[in-house]
């Protein structure tokens, strides 16, 4: 099942009294599928907050359509299943955490003593208990991220959109967050996460998309994304072999500094050939892996490809 | 409709959480019990000698009823301009980045967010003004034993000319996302133009001769708010049992609220946030 899907979403941002457009979104195609952790990463200005306000009815597209949990965007009535962490949010400081979580707990339907209940539990789950009865405004700025996660998840949602959910929280409190985030996807719940931390992205995302400038440049698993496709490190059992001779036009073997060889290949097949020939000559291979990049080389590398593109 | 009344119920909580509202209740008790102090000066037996049994009860109509409007009158006007102050910045609020967000995610269409911030505000302004009405009508109406209940009606008469006022409060909070356009325009009608349209139809409209500004006097009459109508003559009117003689202000202020809120609805329902 399609908990999000978009067909060449675009957002065009104008003003009434300047002439200069801003793309902030352009021909973007999506689909996330039911209980998976979708990252959407890219660099500020990105696009990636005007996604999740276009998918959740904040704004408005300039062309394309988007529905969520099967329902087109439009339908107000579908948000009874979302749930929402925008990133600076903003509670009214007058009202104590508990109260927070009442509104809108209320707004998103629920009421009486489900809703008491709900409360205590997510307070609970994002250790706030304590702080059930101090007003907001005493918080700090951890302290409402974790209320904002307990606000997203109050109406127990299907699909959870959380903008930079770990922004201002400690190592130990992201940790929970991540846990949190974990067990939501056990239970079948689908969470699309934007975040500028790589490295957290890298550990609980299932699927991850890379934008810049409006544009989707790539989609895929984090295994997907990072592996080096023509990169492959080689290790022999006589470290003292030389492979220079080897080489040709579509094979480039160096030697590393652990006496391991980088061999870069067109192909697959080249790769399998290498094998072949060094089997012929009766040298013993020890291990032969396939090259991977960190989540955060790759989004550098991918990023500064496009910056040069458009410079050409 | 639900969540209108929990957005209703949730603005009251906002609006006691101001101080302005305190302040108002603050004052509101002083001026009850300075009222109730010097309406205990009055001596009964010098007002009840005077005249025979119909002109008694004409005279104690008159006399309750001007006591009344003294006392109200002032501090309706004083109470109204510190509700536009106070209320102003619900909208801006609300707009806020951060915060608007939060409720658009929600299952709540923006019309009933949008209507219920206004009738969560025009409620709580009712309540303090409909208190203080009261406390006034109690004390004078015990004093004099007589009892107009008419009287009351015009906590109706001051809630209408503020929700006139604050539709288009919440108009210029939409259109600019700041307190200070709607506060400054909703003062200007209240204290200088409405007061000036007033004087110009009743005492200087035969006095002036150009028709074109004629025209454009008793344009900018029937266009904007009549707000001195209503916390003069209409409330006069009332104080004194004659019920509402015209009809006009009334009508036009009301046609002006609904066209205010529409537009605040339609350019809410198309901005992005």
């Amino acid at each position: 099942m399609k908990v999000i899907e978009t067909k060449g979403l675009t957002k065009v941002y104008s003003s009434s009294f300047k002439k200069n457009k801003v793309q902030a979104l352009i021909d973007f195609n999506l689909n996330v599928e039911k209980g998976v952790i979708f990252g959407l990463l890219g660099p500020n200005g990105a696009g990636k907050t005007t996604l999740v306000k276009l998918l959740l009815g904040i704004i408005f597209p300039t062309a394309g359509n988007a529905s969520i949990i099967e329902k087109d965007i439009s339908d107000y009535k579908i948000k009874e299943k979302v749930g929402y962490l925008p990133e600076n949010h903003k509670y009214p400081s007058y009202l104590k955490g508990g109260e927070v979580l009442r509104y809108f707990g209320k707004l998103s339907g629920i009421d009486g003593k489900v809703l008491d209940i709900k409360i205590d539990e997510l307070l609970e789950l994002v250790r706030l208990s304590k702080w059930k009865k101090t007003k907001v405004k005493a918080y700090s700025k951890g302290m409402m991220q974790r209320l904002g996660l307990a606000q997203a998840l109050i109406n127990d949602p299907e699909l959870i959109f959380l903008d930079e959910p770990t922004d201002g929280v400690d190592p130990i409190g992201r940790k929970e967050i991540r846990d949190i985030l974990v067990e939501l996807k056990s239970r079948q719940k689908t969470i699309f996460l934007n975040s500028h931390l790589l490295s957290e992205v890298e550990l609980i995302t299932d699927r991850v998309g890379i934008l810049n400038k409006g544009k989707l440049l790539r989609e895929g698993t984090v295994k997907e994304l990072t592996e080096k496709k023509e990169e492959y490190k080689l290790s022999l059992d006589d470290r003292n072999v030389e492979l220079s001779g080897y080489s040709d036009e579509n094979l480039i073997i160096t030697k590393n500094q652990d006496a391991s060889f980088a061999v870069k290949v067109d192909n697959i097949r080249t790769m399998n050939l290498l094998v072949d020939k060094l089997r012929r000559d009766s040298i013993l291979i020890k291990e032969l892996v396939l090259q991977k990049s960190t989540l955060e080389e790759m989004f550098i590398s991918l990023i500064n490809e496009e910056e040069k593109g458009a410079k050409q | 409709m639900k969540n209108m009344f929990i957005i209703i119920q949730f603005t009251l909580r906002e609006a006691m959480a101001r101080k302005v509202f305190i302040f108002f209740s603050i004052i509101t008790l002083l001026v009850l019990i300075v009222t109730l102090l010097v309406i205990g000066l009055i001596d009964m037996e010098t007002l009840s000698g005077l005249g025979n049994h119909s002109g008694k009860e004409l005279l104690m109509n008159e006399v309750v009823s001007a006591l009344e409007l003294m006392i109200v009158n002032p501090m309706a006007s004083l109470g109204l301009l510190l509700a536009i102050f106070s209320s102003s910045s619900f909208i801006p609020t609300l707009l806020e980045k951060g915060n608007i967000d939060l409720f658009l995610s929600k299952p709540v269409s923006r019309i009933q967010l949008l209507i219920g911030k206004y009738l969560g505000v025009v409620l709580f302004v009712f309540i303090n003004i409909f208190i203080f009405v009261l406390g006034v009508w109690l004390i004078i109406s015990f004093k004099f034993n007589y009892w107009e209940f008419s009287f009351l009606l015009l906590s109706v008469t001051i809630i209408f000319a503020f929700a006139v006022l604050y539709s288009l409060i919440v108009l210029f909070g939409v259109l600019t996302r700041t307190s200070i356009p709607g506060m400054m325009i909703a003062y200007l009608i209240f204290i200088v133009i409405s007061p000036l349209l007033q004087l110009y139809k009743f005492k200087f409209h035969e006095m002036i001769s150009s028709g074109i500004i004629k025209t454009i006097l008793d344009g900018l009459y029937y266009v904007v708010p009549q707000t001195a109508e209503l916390m003069g003559k209409t409330m006069i009117d009332l104080a004194f049992g004659r019920g509402i003689t015209d009809l006009q202000p009334v009508f036009t202020s009301f046609l002006f609220l609904i066209l205010a809120l529409t537009f605040s609805i339609f350019l809410f329902r198309k901005k992005d946030f």
